[in-house]
C-alpha cells in the first residue's frame, strides 16, 4: 500500500460520507471503512508485509487515514442527527433535565434486602417498641438478672424501669405470645447500647433476627436457612460454617461465619486473612424460652437467629468505619441511588 | 484467659500441635482467640550474678552493679531496685540483641560507663510487667545462657471463655474440654501435704451468719510463714497469665486461682481480732478502706469477712486495707469461699469494682471443691514457703448442695441435632466430660450435673454438650421450604417500604439519626417543651443525653452540616420513631417522617442557579408532600395555618389528614437556619406515618376516562395579594356546572401594570361531558357563569384579553 493509494482511500471515503443523506447510509460506509472486515483494517494487517524501511511511514499515514475517516463520521452523523425539518439550534449533549432519583440509606437497604430475601420463604416482618419491659428483653429470654448485658453500664435503663431495646429479641417473645406456632418472622428494629461511639461500635445501632417455632425443627434447618441467606445476601459463592457460643436464649447457641465474598476464602484484609467473616448469632431456642411465652416445648421446637445490620453493611460495602453510616454526608448517600 | 500450654499438659496428656488443639477447642465452642509464642532463644543473653552495687554519683534513680557474667565481672548501671547483692539476673552484654530487636551496646550513663543491661521482663519480650529485674534462682550458675534458665519458649492460647462456663476460667477446666475433645483424663495435682501444726479449731473460729450470701465458707491456718518470691517457674506461668508475681503467699493463691477458678485470700492470722471471722451483711452506713486504699459504702446487700472489731474483706469482691499480708506477716489465715452469686454481682456493681475474685464468682465458683483447693494451696505453702499447716480444716457449710440429675433422651438429641447419633455416643460424650451417668434405659440417660457445671439445668443444655462435642459440621444442611404462618402479615412493615421507595423515586435521599441528641439541641428547636421529654438517666454523654421528641432538630442539623460541607442542594427524608411521655409518665413513641430541602432541589441543572425563594421552596415541600399522599393512596390531605416554634410565623402549615392533624410543613425560621450559615429558604415538615401507611395497599378510586372531548377555557383575573388561591379555586368550583373537571393555575403575575397589593392569577378550566360533545357554545355560557361569580362573589377584575 503506497502513500498514493492510501490518499485515493482517503478521498473516495470522505466522499462517500458527504453524500450519505441518512444514519443508516452513514453506519453503511462506517461498516465499509472502519468495520472490522473494513478496507481500513485490511490496510492494517497489510502493513506487516512492507519492507521494513517504508513500514513506519506507511503505519502514520494509515492511522492518520483511519482517524480522518472516523472524525468525519461522527461529525456527519451529528449534522444528520441534528437535522430536524426547522433546522432550529439543537444540541443533543445537553445535560438531561429530569430530577435525580434520591437514594435510600444503607441500612435501609440492608434491611429491605434481608426482607425480600426471607420473604420468599414465608418470613414476614415483626415489630416491636424501642422502650422494654425487662421481662421481654431479658426475663423472658432466660436471661439472668446477673448476667453482664443487664449491667447499668452496658444497658440504657429509664425511669420508668423500662429500657431501651438491647436486641430485637424482645420482640420475639410479644410474637409468640400473641400467637400460635407456626411461627416464622424476622425483626428489624433499632437497639441500644451503651457502647462509646467508635469505628465499629455506636449507642445506637439496627440488628434483624428471625424466628421459626414449629414441629421438628432442628439444627440441619437452621444450618439450611443460613446457607440460603448468606448466598442471597451475599453472593452465590458464600459458605456458612457454625462454632458453638453462647447465648441465654438458645441451647445450643452457635456463632455463624460467612466466608469471604471478597477473596472467596482465601483471606484478605476484609476478611483479616482468615477466610471468614464472623456475621451472625444463632441457635435453637432454649425451651426454658418456650415456657415463659407458652409453648410447650415438648411439642415444638425452634431456631433463631440475629446480626447487626450495619456490620453486614460495612461488610458487603467494604466500609470501614461505622459513623460514616450516621454522618448523612449527601456525597456519601447519594452514592447508594 | 492465657492458658500455657505447658501448664495444661501437667493435667491432660495431649500431642495434638497448637493449631489443631486451637481449633478443635474454638469448633467445641472454647474460642481460641489467638496462639501467641512468648519468649525466645534469647542469643547472647546469659544469667549475671550480682556481685557489688553502689548508688550512682550523679543520679538518685540509678545504681550502678558489677555483675559477673560467667566470664568477666563488668560494670551495669541500672535503674531497678528489686535485688540485692548475689542475686541473679538476666544481662545482655554490649553487642547482643534484645528479643525486640533492641541493639545493646556499651553507653555511658550519666558520666558511668555501662557494659550491658540487667533486664526487667518486657525488656525480654516476656510480659509487660517493667517493675524490676526478672530475678532468678540464686543457684543458677553465673554465665549460663538465660534460654536454659528460662526453658524454650511458651505457647500460649488466648481462649475466649463463654458466661456460661465459669469452669473453663481455669487451667484445670480447659483441660477437662481437651480431654473430652482428644480423649484421655484429667489428672489433678496432688493436695496431700503434712499437717504438723495445732487443731485449727483452737487457733481460730469462723462464724457464718450470711449462710444466704455466703455459700460455703473454709478456713486454714498457717505458721511460720517464710516470705520470699515464689519459685521461678511459679512467677513464670504468673507472669504468662498476665498476673504480676508479689510473694510467695499472694502467688500462691493467684496461682491456685488460675490453676483451679477458686479465688483464695490470704489473712495475716495476727491482724484479725481475736482470730475470728464473722460472715456477715454489712450494717447500713458501714464502711471500710478495700486493698486499693478506696474507701467503700456499704450497704446490707453486701457479704462482709469480718472480724468482731472491724470489716476485713467484702466477700468475693476484695480484702481490707488493714488485714492482707505484710511484710512482717508469718502466720496466715487462708480463705476459701463461694459466695452467692447474685448477691455477688450486686455488690461488685454497686461497689464499681470488678476483680479475678468476683467476676468468677458472679459466674459461679464450684462449692463443692473449696476444700479441696483451699489444700492446694496449703500444700503449695508447706512446700514453697516452709509453712506448717494447722490440723484439720474449718469448713462452714450450713446447706450442702444437691446435684441435679438431669435427664437426656436420645430421640430428643436427635431431633434437635438432626444427626443419627448412637445412644453409646451420647453416652460416651457425656462421660469423657466428666458428667457422671447414673442410669440408663432403653430411650434415655441420666446425669448428676457436677457442681462446677452450673450451667447444665435441663435436657437442652446436655444435648448442647453432645452437638459440640460431636462437631456442628456433622449437622446436615437442609434446603429450606417455604411456609405460610396463619394469620401472619407485615403490612405496615411492606408499605413503609413502599413509602421509602416512593420519596426515593420522588428525589429525597434518605438520612439516618440516632435516636437520643444532646438536650440543648432540642432546646434551640422546641423550647419549653421539656416535660414531655425522655432523658436517659445514664447517657453515654451530653450528645446522647434525650430522646428525640421530634425529627425536626436534626433534619436541620443535617442539612446544617450538609451546608457547612459545601453542598448547595438537598432533599432529604427521615423515618423514625419519637419518644414521647405522658402526664402519667408513660412513654409513647411514634413512627414519623421528615422532610428537609435546602436550596433548589426542584431544579434541574439549566436553571439551578437561580436563588429559591421562600414561596417555591416552600410550594416544593408542599408538592412532596401532595405527590407521596397521592401515590400511599391518601386522598383527604390537606392543609390549614399553623404554628410552630422552630418555623417562620405565617410560613407554616398543620398537615391534615381526613379530620386529623397529622404533622406540620413550613419554613425552618431564619435565624435557626442562619446558625448553619443557611441563608436561604430551608423547608422542613414533619408527619406521622401511620396515615401515610394505612391505605398503601388499597385500590385507587376509578372514574371512567373520558369518552367525549373536552373544551379549555383560560380565566385571567387581578385579586389582591392576600386573596388566597384556594379561595379563588373555592369559588370556580361551587358555582361552575358539573361538566367542570379541572381548575389548573398556570401563571402568577404582579410588577408591572398591576397595581401595587394585587396579583394577577390566570385559571386554565377543563370541561367535559360524559353525555355528549360540548359545544363552543357550552362552554363559553359554563365559563361566562364562572367569571360572573368570581367578580359577584369576589370582587375581582377579570382580564380579558
Ligand atoms: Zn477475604
Amino acid at each position: 500500500m503506497t502513500s498514493a493509494e492510501i490518499a485515493r482511500t482517503r478521498d473516495e471515503a470522505l466522499a462517500e460520507i458527504r453524500v450519505a443523506e441518512t444514519l443508516r447510509a452513514l453506519e453503511a460506509v462506517r461498516v465499509k471503512y472502519l468495520g472490522r472486515k473494513g478496507l481500513l483494517p485490511q490496510i492494517m494487517k497489510g502493513l506487516k508485509d512492507l519492507p521494513e524501511q517504508n513500514r513506519a511511514a506507511a503505519g502514520l499515514e494509515a492511522n492518520e487515514l483511519k482517524s480522518r475517516v472516523g472524525e468525519a463520521i461522527e461529525q456527519r452523523g451529528a449534522e444528520l442527527g441534528a437535522a430536524g425539518p426547522a433546522r432550529e439550534p439543537f444540541d443533543p449533549t445537553l445535560p438531561g433535565l429530569w430530577h435525580r432519583p434520591g437514594a435510600m440509606h444503607l441500612i435501609s437497604r440492608v434491611i429491605e434486602d434481608v426482607t425480600r430475601i426471607c420473604a420468599r420463604i414465608g418470613f414476614t416482618v415483626a415489630d416491636g417498641p424501642d422502650v422494654e419491659t425487662k421481662h421481654n428483653n431479658f426475663d423472658a429470654l432466660n436471661t439472668p438478672e446477673r448476667h453482664p448485658s443487664l449491667d447499668p453500664r452496658d444497658t440504657f435503663w429509664l425511669e420508668t424501669g423500662e429500657c431501651l431495646r438491647t436486641q430485637t429479641s424482645p420482640v420475639q417473645i410479644r410474637v409468640m405470645k400473641s400467637r400460635p406456632p407456626p411461627v416464622r418472622v424476622i425483626t428489624p428494629g433499632r437497639c441500644y447500647r451503651r457502647d462509646t461511639t467508635d469505628a465499629t461500635h455506636g449507642a445506637n445501632f439496627h440488628q434483624i433476627e428471625g424466628l421459626y417455632v414449629d414441629r421438628g425443627v432442628s439444627l440441619a434447618d437452621l444450618k439450611g436457612t443460613m446457607a440460603y441467606f448468606a448466598r442471597e445476601l451475599m453472593g452465590p459463592a458464600v459458605k456458612v460454617r457454625f462454632r458453638p457460643h453462647f447465648f441465654p436464649f438458645t441451647e445450643p447457641s452457635v456463632e455463624c461465619d460467612f466466608s469471604c465474598h471478597v477473596c472467596g476464602g482465601a483471606g484478605c484484609r476484609v476478611c483479616k486473612s482468615s477466610g471468614w467473616i464472623e456475621i451472625a448469632g444463632a441457635g435453637m431456642v432454649d425451651p426454658r424460652v418456650f415456657e415463659f411465652v407458652g409453648y410447650d416445648p415438648e411439642e415444638f421446637t425452634g431456631y433463631a437467629w440475629g446480626f447487626g445490620v450495619e456490620r453486614v453493611a460495612m461488610v458487603k460495602y467494604g466500609l470501614g468505619d461505622i459513623r460514616v453510616l450516621y454522618e448523612n454526608d449527601l456525597r456519601f448517600l447519594e452514592q447508594f441511588a | 484467659m492465657n492458658v500455657p500450654l505447658s501448664w495444661l499438659k501437667d493435667y491432660v496428656d495431649v500431642d495434638a500441635p497448637p493449631e489443631e488443639l486451637a481449633r478443635r477447642l474454638t469448633f467445641s465452642g472454647t474460642e481460641v482467640a489467638a496462639i501467641r509464642t512468648v519468649g525466645s532463644s534469647f542469643d547472647g543473653i546469659v544469667v549475671a550474678e550480682i556481685v557489688e552495687t553502689a548508688p550512682h554519683p550523679d543520679a538518685d534513680d540509678l545504681l550502678v552493679c558489677r555483675v559477673k557474667d560467667g566470664r568477666r565481672v563488668v560494670r551495669v548501671v541500672c535503674g531497678a531496685r528489686n535485688f540485692a547483692v548475689g542475686d541473679k539476673a538476666p544481662f545482655a552484654p554490649a553487642g547482643c540483641r534484645l528479643p525486640g530487636g533492641r541493639a545493646i551496646g556499651a553507653t555511658e550513663i550519666r558520666g558511668v560507663e555501662s557494659e550491658g543491661m540487667l533486664c526487667a521482663e518486657d525488656e525480654l519480650g516476656l510480659s509487660d510487667d517493667h517493675s524490676g529485674l526478672l530475678l532468678l534462682p540464686r543457684e543458677t550458675p553465673a554465665g549460663a545462657p538465660l534460654a536454659e534458665a528460662l526453658g524454650p519458649p511458651e505457647t500460649v492460647l488466648d481462649v475466649e471463655v463463654t458466661w456460661n462456663r465459669p469452669d473453663c476460667l481455669s487451667i484445670i477446666g480447659i483441660a477437662r474440654e481437651v480431654a473430652a475433645l482428644f480423649g484421655g483424663k484429667v489428672k489433678l495435682p496432688s493436695v496431700v501435704f503434712r499437717e504438723d501444726g495445732r487443731p485449727v479449731e483452737e487457733l481460730a473460729k469462723v462464724t457464718l451468719e450470711d449462710a444466704q450470701g455466703c455459700l460455703r465458707y473454709t478456713a486454714r491456718v498457717l505458721w511460720d510463714v517464710k516470705q520470699a518470691p515464689a519459685p521461678l517457674w511459679m512467677r513464670r506461668r504468673l507472669s504468662l497469665c498476665g498476673a504480676r508475681a508479689i510473694n510467695n503467699i499472694v502467688d500462691i493463691t493467684n496461682y491456685v486461682l488460675i490453676e483451679c477458678g477458686q479465688p483464695l485470700h490470704a489473712f495475716d492470722y495476727d491482724l484479725l481480732a481475736d482470730h475470728h471471722i464473722i460472715v456477715r451483711r454489712a450494717r447500713p452506713g458501714e464502711t471500710m478502706a478495700t486493698l486499693d486504699g478506696a474507701p467503700r459504702c456499704l450497704t446490707p446487700d453486701m457479704t462482709l469477712i469480718a472480724d468482731p472489731r472491724k470489716a476485713v474483706a467484702v466477700g468475693g469482691v476484695m480484702g481490707g486495707a488493714g488485714s492482707g499480708i505484710r511484710p512482717a506477716t508469718t502466720r496466715v489465715l487462708l480463705e476459701a469461699a463461694t459466695f452467692d452469686p447474685l448477691r455477688l454481682h450486686r455488690a461488685s456493681l454497686a461497689l464499681a469494682l470488678s476483680t479475678e475474685s468476683s467476676y468468677r464468682y458472679e459466674r459461679g465458683v464450684d462449692v463443692a471443691r473449696v476444700e479441696w483447693c483451699s489444700r492446694r494451696a496449703a500444700a503449695l505453702m508447706t512446700e514453697l514457703a516452709g509453712a506448717t499447716a494447722a490440723r484439720g480444716v474449718i469448713d462452714a457449710y450450713p446447706n450442702p448442695q444437691a446435684e441435679r440429675a438431669i435427664r437426656c433422651r436420645y430421640g430428643r438429641v436427635r431431633a434437635l441435632y438432626g444427626v443419627e447419633t448412637p445412644d453409646d455416643r451420647v453416652v460416651s460424650i457425656l462421660e469423657s466430660l466428666d458428667l457422671p451417668v447414673v442410669s440408663r434405659d432403653a430411650e434415655s440417660c441420666v446425669v448428676l450435673a457436677p457442681s462446677f457445671r452450673p450451667d447444665l439445668e435441663i435436657e437442652a443444655d446436655l444435648i448442647e454438650e453432645v452437638v459440640r462435642v460431636n462437631g456442628l459440621d456433622k449437622a446436615p444442611t437442609l434446603t429450606p421450604s417455604a411456609l405460610v404462618a396463619p394469620d401472619a402479615s407485615d403490612a405496615p412493615a411492606q408499605a413503609l417500604i413502599r413509602c421509602r421507595s416512593n420519596l426515593v423515586g420522588l428525589g429525597l435521599t434518605e438520612i439516618m439519626n440516632y435516636s437520643f441528641l444532646p438536650a440543648e439541641l432540642l432546646d434551640r428547636f422546641t423550647p419549653g417543651e421539656t416535660a414531655r421529654r425522655v432523658a436517659l438517666p445514664n447517657p453515654v454523654s451530653a450528645d446522647y443525653a434525650v430522646m428525640r421528641d421530634s425529627l425536626i432538630p436534626q433534619m436541620a442539623d443535617t442539612l446544617g452540616r450538609n451546608r457547612f460541607r459545601q453542598v448547595e442542594h438537598a432533599a432529604f427524608f427521615e423515618t423514625g420513631r419519637v419518644f414521647l411521655r405522658d402526664d402519667s409518665g408513660v412513654i409513647h413513641e411514634e413512627e414519623r417522617l421528615a422532610l428537609g430541602l435546602m436550596g433548589a432541589p426542584g431544579r434541574t441543572a439549566l436553571d439551578a442557579r437561580k436563588p429559591a425563594q421562600a414561596q417555591e421552596s416552600f410550594l416544593w415541600l408542599k408538592g412532596i408532600l401532595e405527590q407521596i399522599a397521592r401515590v400511599q393512596r391518601v386522598n383527604d390531605l390537606a392543609f390549614a395555618p399553623f404554628e410552630h416554634p422552630a418555623l417562620e410565623l405565617g410560613r407554616t402549615v398543620a398537615v391534615i389528614v381526613g379530620e386529623a392533624p397529622a404533622g406540620v410543613a413550613g419554613l425552618l425560621r431564619a435565624s435557626l437556619g442562619a446558625e448553619y450559615r443557611m441563608n436561604g429558604p430551608v423547608a422542613i415538615a414533619e408527619m406521622s406515618l401511620a396515615p401515610l401507611l394505612a391505605r398503601a395497599f388499597g385500590a385507587p378510586e376509578l372514574k371512567p376516562v373520558p369518552a367525549f372531548p373536552s373544551v379549555t377555557r383560560d380565566v385571567a383575573l387581578v385579586a389582591p395579594a392576600n386573596l388566597t388561591n384556594e379561595a379563588i379555586a373555592r369559588v370556580i368550583r361551587r358555582h361552575a356546572p358539573p361538566e367542570l373537571t379541572s381548575v389548573e393555575l398556570f401563571d402568577i403575575f404582579s410588577g408591572e401594570g398591576i397595581r401595587k397589593g394585587y396579583r394577577s392569577l390566570a385559571y386554565s378550566l377543563v370541561y367535559c361531558s360524559a353525555e355528549r360533545t360540548l359545544t363552543d357554545e357550552d362552554a363559553s355560557r359554563y365559563h361566562a357563569v364562572v367569571k360572573n361569580a368570581l367578580t359577584s362573589e369576589l370582587g375581582v377584575e377579570i382580564r380579558d384579553k
